[in-house]
């Protein structure tokens, strides 16, 4: 008994120590968008850094809207973000199923391919895309920000490691049942699946909220610029306004957040908890 | 079919694509506009930096679209890009071909844009009152291959702020303006003398501005100028070698890194707070932080040229400048918006927000401070002396890959490296550089 | 010992029956618009790219592009920068990804106990995660600033003996980019193990204690093979996504790669190459040689994990 209760005491006291580490830096920049920018750096040697004060309310953060047209960037970002998740969902899983539950020529080797263009950075197809987009006529859209980024090797990967674990019973069941491959990704596999798609719903927004060097390649106005370009607008010649760039990266993070808390329940879906025995 | 068979039209694809695409990219607008004094109606497009004079540029245009806009038929069209990533944006832009009509742009980024053919030639656009009236560092800042392609509504000032009580405190002499500047020597034994009253520091120098890209290049090139040398040959602009490297140029850095090794300079500062509270009595920085200086030191303020490495106290400058595009339609009319932006009303509007040197001399007289017995009349003074005593950064369109070579050059020898062999290695990437550009070919 | 679900080969299940006939139509329809996408968006630039690095192209520039033929590859691989940036990739990635995989491993183990308020520590692990890195490189370079709460802490645990410079020391600027890492990615490694975690069935942890297993022994026979897929995949995007190194160098130190070539990396150089230089083509190389390097060091990965799968 003492030795289990020991355990558990010793297994919470290791989960607070890792929360606080993993915390720390978050409470600290919500703390400071609510101070005046001086404080934000003398109080980032002590405990102040953690506490929201003085508290200057609301200033830094109606200080940071004003300045970078946050209402239209916003906007710009979800309608961004929002279009490479949803089509990405759709595009990305459907590659993964096929890789990892059908069978044909070159599968393979396609696999491959695909896991070695995870390797490629952005950064060294952001100028070749650029003259391209030029060339279409592209540039300064909103679908110039989306279509690149919907099929993305990363997440096929992701997908096809999920859909492997699918025991193949479940499939067998749904062919017996009459059902082609179609309708048994559609309505068995997917479904099982979920924390899958919950994972790269979270990853494909958070990669795209963040998303800095192609907008700024390729965006110029306010019209279709996203979220994450605003930051430049308070890095202008100093004082630099540390209280609005916190605040300003709270704003950004908020969206984030919630889209996360909204999701994050269906992390504890898995084949195991869906009741199926072998 | 496997994926990799479908890879081989690619292959063909690809040079055709390239020698399209490089065709239609590489230097934009082959015509060489100019104005020719007839202006067409029509809407002008603009990008500005979004930066904290950007309530003084829209208003600006306001007034023009409704002033001499309204009259002439010419509308503008401002679009605001945040000063962030300005200039990769414009960069991005004029890659692409994507250009307006009138930009702004930091001033030595001029010489890159021009030698791309993104800038056309304003010589006769500029009317020769104007010409007279604008400070000559500006000239000297918009003139690449004796011509000119930009002109700015404000210019830079950089020195050395101080509380004079400190100064007093160690009985240091006060150089009333350039010509008495304090030798790099004489700084080093007042440093000293404060360091031993009590202020651990003395000397701010703003390294935490190193992630803002130009700072190191702005303020630390005119200790190489002062010493004689530079960043590079200015008879023809092929090579730093003998300049960068000279001897003079390691002797005035190792001067600089032995301050910072002696912790006379204040090297870990992530904020103003040393030079506000008087713990760091003398700051190395320029004419943004007056307002915020003033308040705090008020009459104890005092403005002083930076220090002399052996060839005469140098100064820097440079800032945001306009121009007009290659793809400008009617190069007159685009004119005629920075016309009206050089006018003295638009230009005291802006300084007044951004606390920078007014563009013109006109201008200057209309503001108290920059006047004769202002508190910034030193930056004037130095302004007004280029190309000698303030000096242009190298105007080449090899500044860009010269700039990112110096600033890794201080930031090392800042912390330690070898003078000599970090001067050599950034010649060597400097050469090399200017050699794969073919030692970029001035236009015509 | 039956064979634990999850450890499924590569190639699919042979089922005998049914789709056999349409199914390669089928999987090259369903497959289309991700491939169509990945050649137009992906392969193709970096076909173009591939096609740069062989001329002298420059972001802005009068002169027409010529083909060089290898001197940008010739130059790439003369310039210390260069490798100094593949050096630190190399020490980064063989401590971050054993590190943040154990980690994230550790509290995916933690979270899928019973305990109470697991959502809630969950939630907590993950939150790094959804900051946008910009973001948090920002807030971390204050904290980490010599006088800054990091030191604070360092001060309590050493007695004042340890508090360095982090971002302006050639020795601590690295580990401090680590840790900044670590502390984004465990949460997202943390949630696919977890994920994986759960799909281990219950009955062979029942079967194994009444073969007399202790916790380490079910850890090793029961959960490590359970989870194989998962680990899999953490270890190779950790390991990919470590290479690729870039937000952070870029923003935390003094100089971006600073101080003194200490945080560079391969993707800075190229970024310093094509955007600061302004020199497309070489840039291109760079990106080229990163890729069959990063290429080379994947295949050698799943090389080892499929050895082990086999013996």
């Amino acid at each position: 008994m003492t030795s289990s209760t020991r355990a558990h005491v010793l297994q919470y006291a290791a989960m607070l120590l890792l929360a606080a580490f993993f915390l720390f830096p978050l409470v600290y920049m919500y703390a400071s968008s609510f101070k005046p920018d001086a404080l934000v750096l003398s109080d980032a040697d002590s405990f102040a850094g953690f506490l929201p004060t003085p508290f200057v309310g609301l200033e830094n953060y109606a200080d940071a809207i004003e300045r970078a047209s946050v209402f239209r960037s916003f906007l710009n970002s979800m309608i961004i973000s929002g279009g490479i998740v949803v089509l990405g969902l759709v595009v990305n899983s459907l590659l993964g199923y096929t890789l990892a539950r059908l069978r044909f020529r070159g599968r393979t080797l396609l696999l491959a391919a695909v896991i070695a263009l995870i390797i490629v950075p952005f950064e060294a197809l952001a100028v070749p895309l650029l003259y391209l987009s030029a060339l279409f006529g592209w540039l300064d859209t909103y679908h110039v920000q989306i279509l690149p980024f919907v099929a993305n090797p990363l997440f096929i990967y992701l997908f096809y490691t999920f859909f492997l674990n699918v025991p193949a019973e479940i499939e067998e069941a749904a062919r017996i049942d009459g059902a082609g491959p179609v309708r048994t990704f559609v309505s068995v596999v997917a479904p099982l699946a979920r924390p899958a798609y919950a994972t790269v719903a979270i990853l494909g927004f958070l990669f795209s909220w963040g998303q800095f060097l192609w907008p700024v390649m390729v965006t110029r106005g306010i019209d279709v610029r996203p979220l994450a370009l605003g930051i430049g607008t308070f890095k202008t010649t100093p004082p630099v306004q540390w209280g609005d760039i916190m605040a300003y990266g709270a704003l950004m993070t908020l969206p984030l957040l919630v889209v996360f808390l909204l999701f994050q329940r269906y992390f504890v879906q898995g084949v195991a908890s869906s009741g199926v025995k072998g | 079919m496997t994926m990799f068979r479908t890879r081989r039209p690619f292959a063909i694809v690809a040079p055709v694509v390239l020698a399209l695409v490089a065709g239609a990219c590489n230097g934009g607008g082959g015509a060489a506009a100019t104005c020719d004094g007839e202006i067409d109606e029509g809407t002008l497009t603009m990008f500005a930096h979004e930066g904290s004079e950007a309530d003084a540029y829209r208003a600006a245009i306001d007034g023009f679209n409704a002033g001499p806009g309204e009259e002439l038929g010419v509308t503008v069209e401002l679009t605001m890009i945040p000063e962030g990533q300005y200039t990769d944006q414009i960069n991005a832009a004029a890659a692409a071909g994507d250009l307006p009509d009138v930009i702004d742009f930091d001033g030595p980024n001029m010489a890159n844009l021009a030698w791309g053919g993104h800038l056309i030639s304003i010589e006769d656009c500029i009317s020769d009152e104007l010409r007279g009236n604008v400070l000559p560092s500006l000239i000297e800042q918009g003139t690449y291959a004796g011509t000119l392609y930009s002109v700015g509504s404000f210019d830079s000032g950089l020195g050395l702020w101080a509380w004079r009580s400190a100064l007093e405190e160690v009985d240091a002499r006060i150089p009333s303006g350039p010509d008495d500047a304090w030798t790099a020597e004489e700084l080093e034994g007042i440093l000293g003398d404060l360091q031993e009253a009590g202020y651990e520091h003395p000397l701010d120098t703003k390294f935490w501005y190193g992630s803002q890209g130009e700072w190191f290049s702005y303020a630390f090139t005119p200790i190489l100028w002062s010493a004689g040398t530079g960043l590079i040959d200015r008879d023809d602009y092929q090579s730093a070698d003998g300049v960068l490297n000279a001897d003079a140029s390691v002797a005035a850095l190792s001067t600089f890194q032995r301050w910072v090794d002696d912790g006379l300079i204040d090297a870990d500062a992530a904020d103003d707070s040393n030079f506000l509270q008087k713990e760091s009595p003398i700051s190395w920085v320029g004419h943004w932080m007056y307002g915020p200086y003033q308040e705090a030191a008020g009459d104890d303020l005092v403005l002083l040229p930076l220090p002399d490495f052996g060839n005469g106290s140098r100064t820097g400058m440079g800032s945001w400048a306009w121009g007009v595009t290659s793809a400008a339609a009617d190069p007159d009319a685009a004119w005629a918006v920075i016309d009206y932006l050089m006018s003295d009303d638009v230009i005291l509007a802006i300084t007044e927000v951004n606390g920078a040197v007014p563009g013109t001399t006109s201008a200057i007289g209309q503001s108290p401070n920059h006047a004769s017995g202002g508190d910034l009349e030193l930056y004037v003074t130095q302004l007004e002396g280029a190309p000698d005593l303030a000096v242009p950064r190298p105007v080449t369109p090899a500044y860009p890959n010269m700039t990112q070579v110096f600033r890794g050059v201080i930031d090392d020898i800042v912390r330690g490296a070898d003078p000599q062999q970090t001067l050599d290695e950034a010649v060597a990437a400097i050469d090399a550089d200017i050699e794969d550009n073919e030692g970029y070919p001035p236009p015509e | 010992m039956t064979t634990p679900v999850g450890s499924v080969a590569p190639a699919p299940p042979a089922t005998g029956r049914g789709w056999r006939q349409g199914e390669a139509r089928t999987a090259w329809l369903l497959s289309a618009p991700a491939l169509l996408g990945l050649a137009a968006f992906v392969v193709a630039p970096f076909v173009l790219a591939v096609v740069f690095s062989f001329t002298n192209q420059r972001l802005i520039s009068p002169l027409p592009t010529r083909f060089i033929g290898i001197d940008n590859y010739l130059s790439t691989f003369g310039d210390p920068a260069f490798w100094r940036g593949f050096v630190n990739n190399v020490i980064f990635v063989g401590i971050v990804v054993p590190v943040q995989t154990g980690l994230a491993l550790f509290l995916a183990v933690l979270v899928n106990s019973k305990i109470r308020a697991r959502v809630a520590f969950r939630t907590v692990y993950f939150l790094p995660v959804v900051t946008v890195m910009a973001t948090a490189a920002v807030t971390w370079t204050l904290l980490l600033n010599p006088s800054g709460l990091v030191n604070a802490v360092m001060g309590v645990l050493s007695a004042g003996t340890f508090s360095p410079d982090w971002l302006g020391s050639t020795t601590y600027a690295l580990p401090a980019i680590m840790l900044v890492s670590i502390w984004q990615g465990t949460g997202f490694q943390m949630i696919i193990l977890l994920a994986a975690l759960q799909d281990v069935p219950e009955e062979l942890y029942e079967a194994a204690e009444l073969d007399g297993a202790g916790a380490w022994r079910k850890f090793r026979s029961v959960t490590l093979p359970g989870i194989r897929n998962g680990l899999i995949f953490v270890v190779t995007v950790t390991t990919i996504l470590a290479f690729r190194l870039f937000d952070q160098v870029w923003i935390m130190p003094q100089i971006p790669g600073g101080p003194l070539d200490a945080t560079r990396t391969m993707m800075l150089h190229l970024v310093e190459t094509g955007f600061g230089e302004q020199a497309i083509g070489r840039a291109s190389a760079v990106a080229v040689i990163f890729f069959v390097l990063v290429l080379a060091v994947t295949l050698v990965q799943r090389r080892f994990i499929r050895e082990e799968a086999g013996g």
